[in-house]
């Protein structure tokens, strides 16, 4: 009996000894859980997928789930290589003392049973706790008021266990895997073996440097938000290759020219922090790089996010110009006579009050553009191709038209055009279409009424045009039939109602146009009514959703850079407490000695958050680009966001570096 | 007058609970004139490194006063102490303190990087002492690319680049094989000649047969010391070996 408790008592001692490793650990590890546990209630939720917008939700939900269980699994596995690495000394004593590998691995085991259920236990109680409290704080940012109760669902708890149960499993394989390999000597001499210092790989360092470049050239160069959608992943990828390879063998190689230039390098400041440097360059570059990335994903995500949220009511109201829209797909005085009337009669029915009335028609079409030459889709090509770079969707308003909805009087002579670019560009001043040309009077960016266009993923251009002959030109110029001209009439307006009445409004207007008792029964399958109340639900529940897991996942990732940057310090703490002493003994004061620890630290911490925010300048063209995409226009919101999300994360990161560094300090001091 | 006095220095160490006090050194007195080349010999626990630490100035006595080249070290204020050990002391340890992340030059270097030298007079002064160490063609390499013996010849070469008034040497040849044990022990005797003051705290009588007086201490006094005179290495061993049957028979005798 006496035996059997043997290993996990030596297991649970080994653990309270070794606590300045273990605490963050466990921290880590039951964070993980509980963040696992609240993410994974809130997908199975039934009372969140029953709200309007609801399976958005759970599936954005599932979506971070995945990426969090992944990135929970190898972060653990990151911090658990430094607890085998300061430990294997520790391991190597036991074998000297007779203890046979077989009974480490028990020892192990039973250190990692013990991690594992207060891990699983507490992060699934810290879990069950939280997740209300995270619920209702989802509620409130979808605006959902439903007082549906949130449900405790037990298989929260089983899969919790599951998902942490086998990601110690495998924790606890590569400790045997590590130890197994190993014999007596290898243990002893611990992290200490090897340290050779590092050689320049020029070939890394250029490949580096390419990766970088070409990201950051594709995130700036990139114009069309289609594009910037596939490119953006590209971009991502690139500049994170680029990252680790800059880190691991660029800073190696500037260091070494550094260390060249003599009267620099032999100056008491300099002297000690950079072979310092380039010694820990060697150990620490894909750590640094990890920091580095992880602070642009939480700097990128976050600021979007919460752009977005913030940008919601400007971006609805750049979808939806007006609160009410009915649209007919077709035009001429007996569709404007109809559609008036219809609406007028339900508006006036209903009491409600109507202002900023629009009623425009537009006649869109679909044109290749080369250049400033605008020709027809080539026959035979499938509508897959809509999306291909060069494809403009062409929205024609008479000037008629345009004066009224804008209240201006602008004035065109024939062949002459004013011309919006909705998205996309035009940098010609004349378009050239097959027999004609029109001369571009003036060029404005964005079209305040654009509205539904914005819903299209291709390049726009509104083209204000003098008559409807001219429409018909172009129409013809592109090879379109002359009665099959896209036509859409549309009347808008704003109301001061509430919200529920506008709702009871425009579906009103729908049922209006389906019911029986109107003549004109062939236009109620073309006339469509959009309100922006109505999808102000789904806006919520869209960019609350991607709020809420722009927020997750920047906790997460934001541990996660804490950790690393604390176990960097504390191993590096031990690695360089030698150093220290024999530098004293050689005749450096403690003075120069905590100047010589701040300037080396400051760098090596500093160093990802400075790329990391080198990064972000650089895609911030590709991602207003994306934003835009999200009817996200407003970029001086996103600009702010940018800017305050930043600064808190700098204060955050240089707070843990006021803690670790003393923690460092004590420990080189000791 | 002497270059090195060491009068009635005492250390007592207080353990950190409870208060007990544990004499390490006594009463220890002896003077170093310039040129001598000394050695301080005595058994696990007799002082010799609580000694060394005090003359290094690593450590303060409890009482008494140590005073090199007319300045007592006692009134150094904390944050000079480094400077002036860094000025006036050149180390030799037992195993070497050399650092891993500088190259061997740089390693020779740093004591003159941290006073503040030009580049061009470090080369200067770089040079004859690589040579005269044979350590030139080293230069470049690290220190774990080295042997043992080449690196306490880079060690004695960080010692002795700054010109120190007194080189200490703590158990100089305890990592080392025999044979580059003698010819680090050459190498002081070399640099003896040439004027250079060295103390060594050993408890190898190999080693301190090569000084030209050996102190023994013992108990923390210092006990008995013999010195050269005509002597040659061997007959220097010799003597050393008896004394030290001597004292160890004689402190059984006492005890």
């Amino acid at each position: 009996m006496r035996k059997m408790l043997f290993y996990p008592r030596i297991a649970a001692q080994n653990i309270k000894t070794n606590r300045k490793l273990y605490i963050p650990f466990l921290i880590t590890s039951t964070l993980s859980a509980a963040m696992f546990f609240i993410i994974y209630s809130l997908s199975v939720s039934k009372s969140l997928a029953s709200t309007y917008g609801g399976s958005d939700i759970t599936m954005i939900m599932s979506t971070a789930m995945v990426v969090a269980v992944i990135f929970f699994a190898i972060f653990l596995f990151y911090t658990q290589s430094f607890l085998i690495k300061r430990r294997k000394k520790e391991f190597g004593l036991y074998s000297v003392l007779g203890m046979e590998k077989k009974h480490i691995c028990i020892t192990c085991f039973f250190e990692t049973l013990y991690i594992a259920l207060i891990s699983i236990i507490g992060g699934s109680a810290l879990g069950a706790l939280m997740s209300k409290l995270v619920y209702m704080a989802l509620m409130k940012l979808l605006k959902f008021n439903t007082g549906v109760e949130f449900e405790f669902h037990f298989s929260s708890v089983t899969y919790t266990a599951l998902v942490f149960g086998a990601i110690f499993v495998l924790l606890f394989a590569n400790t045997v895997r590590s130890i197994a390999g190993k014999n007596v000597v290898e243990l002893l001499s611990g992290g200490s073996v090897g340290e050779k210092e590092p050689k320049t790989k020029w070939i890394t360092t250029i490949i580096g440097i390419i990766a970088i470049a070409a990201g950051y050239y594709i995130a700036i160069t990139t114009e069309k938000p289609i594009e910037a959608v596939l490119l953006f992943v590209v971009a991502v990828i690139l500049v994170m290759i680029g990252t680790y390879c800059l880190f691991s063998s660029g800073s190696i190689a500037l260091l070494k020219l550094l260390r060249k230039n003599k009267n620099y390098y032999y100056k008491t400041k300099h002297f000690v922090p950079v072979s310092g440097m380039m010694y820990r360059m060697k150990q620490n570059a894909v750590g640094l790089g990890n920091i580095c990335i992880l602070c642009t994903a939480v700097l990128i995500m976050v600021s979007t996010t919460v752009s977005l949220y913030g940008g919601m009511e400007d971006a609805l109201r750049t979808r939806y110009p007006r609160n009410i829209s009915i649209m007919a797909l077709a035009d001429g005085d007996e569709v404007r006579g109809y559609v008036d009337e219809t609406v007028d009669k339900v508006v006036a029915g209903s009491g409600i009050a109507t202002k900023n009335v629009i009623k425009t028609a537009e006649r869109s079409m679909v044109a290749v553009k080369e250049g400033d030459t605008f020709s027809g889709r080539p026959e035979g090509q499938d509508d897959d191709l809509v999306v291909s770079n060069s494809i403009t969707n062409l929205v024609c308003v008479t000037l008629e038209d345009y004066n009224r909805i804008t209240g201006g009087n602008a004035t065109l002579s024939e062949n002459e055009v004013l011309l919006h670019i909705v998205r996309g560009g035009f940098s010609g001043d004349t378009m050239r279409f097959s027999g004609f040309e029109l001369k571009v009077k003036a060029k404005y960016d964005g079209f305040e009424f654009a509205g539904r266009n914005l819903a299209y993923i291709v390049d726009s251009l509104y083209v204000i045009v003098p008559d409807e002959a001219t429409v018909t030109r172009i129409y013809k110029a592109l090879g379109g039939e002359e009665d099959a001209c896209r036509l859409t009439y549309e009347y808008s307006f704003d109301t001061d109602a509430t919200s529920e009445e506008q709702i009871a409004l425009s579906k009103a207007i729908n049922k209006a146009f389906s019911g029986e008792d109107f003549k004109g029964q062939q236009y109620t399958q073309e006339i469509m009514v959009e309100g922006a109340e109505q999808s102000r639900g789904r806006f919520y529940s869209l960019y609350g959703g991607l709020l809420f897991i722009g927020i997750f996942l920047g906790f997460v990732f934001m541990t996660a850079t804490v950790l690393i940057i604390y176990y960097k310090q504390i191993s590096e703490g031990y690695d360089d407490k030698e150093r220290y002493e024999i530098m004293q003994k050689v005749g450096m004061d403690a003075r120069e000695i905590k100047k010589s620890i701040r300037s080396q630290v400051l760098t090596v911490f500093f160093l990802p958050l400075i790329t990391a925010f080198i990064h972000l300048a650089f895609s911030f063209p590709i991602i207003t680009k994306l934003l835009a995409l999200l009817n996200l226009t407003n970029i001086s919101i996103f600009v702010t966001c940018l800017i305050i999300t930043a600064a808190i994360f700098s204060v955050l990161y240089a707070l843990v570096y006021a803690v670790t560094a003393k923690a460092y300090y004590k420990i080189v001091s000791d | 007058m002497a270059m090195l006095e060491v009068s009635n220095v005492k250390k007592i160490y207080t353990t950190r609970f409870g208060g007990t006090q544990v004499q390490a050194l006594s009463d220890v007195s002896f003077t170093v004139e310039k040129g001598e080349y000394i050695a301080i010999m005595g058994e696990s626990g007799s002082g010799k490194t609580t000694l060394l630490n005090i003359l290094a100035s690593l450590d303060r006595p409890t009482s008494g006063s140590v005073v090199l080249d007319g300045k007592d070290t006692a009134s150094i204020p904390d944050g000079k102490l480094a400077a002036f050990r860094r000025d006036n002391l050149g180390f030799v340890f037992q195993d070497f303190n050399l650092l891993d992340t500088f190259s061997v030059r740089d390693n020779i270097l740093l004591p003159l990087v941290l006073s503040g030298t030009g580049v061009k007079e470090m080369e200067q002064r770089l040079a004859p002492i690589a040579d005269k160490l044979g350590i030139s063609d080293l230069l470049a390499k690290f220190p774990y690319e080295i042997s043992g013996g080449q690196k306490q010849r880079t060690a004695v070469a960080r010692a002795v680049i700054t010109n120190p008034q007194l080189i200490l040497a703590d158990e100089p040849t305890g990592a080392l094989d025999s044979h580059a044990a003698d010819g680090l022990l050459r190498l002081f005797s070399d640099l003896n000649s040439e004027g250079q003051t060295i103390l060594v705290v050993t408890h190898s009588v190999k080693a301190a047969s090569s000084a030209k007086r050996v102190l023994f201490i013992k108990d923390g006094v210092v006990f008995h010391q013999i010195y050269r005179a005509n002597m040659n290495n061997d007959e220097m061993f010799q003597k050393i070996s008896d004394t030290l049957t001597a004292l160890a028979t004689g402190g059984e005798g006492n005890a």
